[in-house]
């Protein structure tokens, strides 16, 4: 029900127990004046029937002429007296007595006319006094016993009293019930909303207003829901939006150092080459001095130390170029190619090494894979690098899948997996830096250093997967149309 | 081909290195020059045209790029080799697209060079003997007859 109506519904029970009410006092009241109008008549009708008798006595007896004045007086009056009590009257005696008291006063007044022309007709005076006797015993009859009433009145009074004091009671108690009732109705469900506000407000969105009806509360609380609803999924984005965030944000930190590093090791990579060329040419003007000169004691030592030296300067030079790799700033030549083709090439590439340890190669290239514009070269370049790592991690016989597809419209993915040893976790956030390696000598720790480089310039980013003893998976995305 | 000695000429301002390299490149067979920077070195090509020209690229003054520029423009049959430490892919094409033959990183393997150093000298040696030909061709056929033959 809606509030309007509740509170037309306790307007409307109020309303009616006063009207009820009005009625019922307006009856009781009715009741007891027309009572009192009965009982003051019939006094007067007593009244009037004592004068009567009076001046009849004084007529009669004491011959007063005057009287017959007084007397047609008081017959006009109990006659009028009669005709306003005449339906109670019928009612208590009936119509035939009623007419009978009519006619005798009639009589009555003739014969004391008759009396008052000729007051010593004695037959007449005894006839008057019959007639009188008759009427005032009829009178006494219907109106005598009226002057009692006045206890019934009261006894009545008394009694409707009692009852407009329950009425005023019950008509409080059931106000007070019903009124109780509609504030509750009224009220509780915004005791309800008001607590889910609160609830919300305290940040538990879970929270649901449970109110049902069809009044403007319960439809206030559906609405409360849906706000809430829409509410949760907001948060819900929010926060999945901030931890993405959060996520960008460490990536581009990342980036950044790596970037600058980059940098860094690109400089000293130039300072360093020029004398690595020193040492270079000395040690080999060396060995090629030592190489022509006669034997003499220790040529042979000496030209293992110097082939110590020379080979140490390789994997110095390994490791500049490398990184002079990195810092290439030179623009991609950009080609539509298919990426497929590209893992293929790769997969070419490595096919004796593959066959060496009997590791088996697994490739998943869908047909439809759209072609991509990229630099073919680079992206052969990074895929070899990681790769070359997989079978390297492998044991003998290992297995590693090549797979390509569409992380979306615009993004093309190659994942490379392997079930090698994994990489423990506190490492995994150290393989795209410069340097780190497990290899000892054999690696120079640039592979992953130089192809995050190079993806990076392809607008792509490449991520790494692993646990350790579970194997590694690493995920390159690229974009399907790189401009620079 | 001539069994004639290949003049090569080192450019570098790093005389440590640039000492060390002649000495052992003389120990191969070639006729070394040495001079430390730019202007020498364009000095050095105005007097006698050596074959091959090994050129470093980070110099004072006149640097290397210059210097390949002007050795082309003087004498466009010398060939230029560059050897450099600093050398990014870009000046790699740019030096191709200058007109040099190759370009090194230091520290280079002395048997590369040496490669390369010889197969800088046969290029000279066939662009010079193409001129020669066209020259000839230039005397006794007309124009039309050599596009005839080309054809
Ligand atoms: N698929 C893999 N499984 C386990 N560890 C790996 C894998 N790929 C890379 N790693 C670890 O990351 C390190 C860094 O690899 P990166 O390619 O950068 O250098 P490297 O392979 O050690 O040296 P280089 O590439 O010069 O041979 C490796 O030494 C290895 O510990
Ligand atoms: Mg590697």
């Amino acid at each position: 029900m809606k509030i309007k109506n509740k509170l037309l519904v306790g307007f409307g029970f109020y309303t009616l127990l006063a009207v009820a009410m009005g009625c019922f006092m307006y009856l009781e009241l009715h009741t007891i004046i027309s009572r009192l109008a009965y009982v003051k008549s019939a006094d007067d009708i007593v009244n009037n029937a004592l004068e009567t008798r009076r001046y009849e006595k004084n007529l009669l007896l004491f011959n007063d002429k005057g009287a017959i004045n007084e007397l047609d007086h008081y017959i006009t009056l109990l006659r009028k007296n009669i005709g306003v009590l005449k339906k109670e009257i019928v009612k208590k005696i009936g119509a035939q007595e009623f007419a009978k008291l009519s006619g005798q006063i009639d009589e009555y007044e003739q014969s004391i006319h008759a009396i008052a022309r000729n007051p010593a007709d004695k037959g007449l005076i005894e006839k008057v006094r019959i007639i009188a006797r008759e009427i005032q015993a009829t009178i006494d009859a219907v109106a005598g016993g009226e002057r009692a009433s006045i206890d019934y009145l009261l006894a009545h009074l008394n009694r409707s009293m009692i009852l407009l004091l329950f009425t005023i009671a019950a008509f409080i108690i059931a106000g007070a019930i019903i009124n109780m009732k509609l504030a509750a109705s009224i009220s509780n469900p915004i005791r309800d909303l008001e607590e889910a506000t609160k609830r919300v407000g305290g940040g538990d969105l879970s929270w649901r207003s449970e109110l049902t009806g069809r009044d403007e509360i319960a439809s206030l609380g559906m609405s409360f829901n849906r706000m809430q609803e829409r509410l949760s999924a907001a948060r819900q984005s929010l926060e999945l939006a901030i931890t993405e965030l959060h996520e960008k944000q460490e990536q581009l930190l990342e980036s950044e150092k790596l970037a600058s590093l980059g940098r860094i090791a690109a400089g000293v990579a130039h300072e360093i080459n020029n004398p690595l060329a020193i040492v270079n040419e000395k040690a080999g003007l060396m060995q090629d001095i030592i190489g022509i000169s006669d034997e003499f004691q220790n040529k042979d030592k000496f030209m293992s130390l110097i082939q110590g030296i020379v080979a140490s300067v390789d994997r110095c030079r390994a490791i500049t170029h490398h990184l002079l790799g990195y810092a290439r700033p030179t623009e991609s030549v950009m080609e539509t190619m298919s990426l497929n083709d590209v893992l293929a090439d790769v997969k070419g590439f490595l096919h004796k090494e593959l066959e060496d340890k009997r590791i088996a190669m697994e490739t998943n290239f869908p047909v439809d894979l759209p072609q991509i514009r990229s630099d073919k070269g680079q992206l052969e370049q990074v895929v070899l690098n990681i790769v070359r790592n997989a079978i390297e991690a492998v044991s003998e016989g290992g297995h590693i899948n090549i797979s390509s597809g569409m992380k979306d419209s615009k993004t093309a993915l190659i994942s490379i997996a392997d079930d090698g040893p994994g990489i423990p976790q506190d490492k995994v956030k150290h393989l795209f830096e410069p340097f780190f390696t497990t290899k000892g000598k054999k690696g120079t720790g640039l592979g992953l250093f130089v192809s995050y480089g190079i993806v990076k310039k392809l607008g792509g980013m490449i991520t790494a997967e692993s646990k350790s003893g579970r194997g590694t998976t690493f995920t390159i995305q690229i974009p399907v149309d790189f401009r620079q | 081909m001539s069994k004639k000695e290949i003049k090569v000429l080192l450019v570098d301002d790093e005389v440590e290195f640039v000492d060390t390299l002649g000495q052992r490149l003389k120990m191969r067979g070639l006729k070394v020059d040495i001079v430390y920077d730019g202007e020498q070195a364009l000095s050095f090509v105005k007097k006698t045209a050596p074959d091959v020209i090994v050129l470093d690229l980070k110099m004072p003054g006149l640097d290397g790029m210059e210097v390949l520029r002007e050795v082309k423009k003087l004498k466009p049959d010398v060939q230029v080799i560059i050897l450099t430490g600093h050398g990014t892919d870009k000046d790699d094409e740019q030096a191709r697209k200058l007109g040099g033959f190759d370009f090194i990183r230091k520290p280079a393997d002395i048997d590369l060079l040496v490669v390369k150093i010889k197969e800088a000298f046969s290029e000279k040696i066939e662009r010079a003997m193409t001129a020669i030909t066209f020259a000839e061709a230039g005397v006794f056929e007309t124009a039309e007859r050599i596009i005839k033959k080309d054809e």
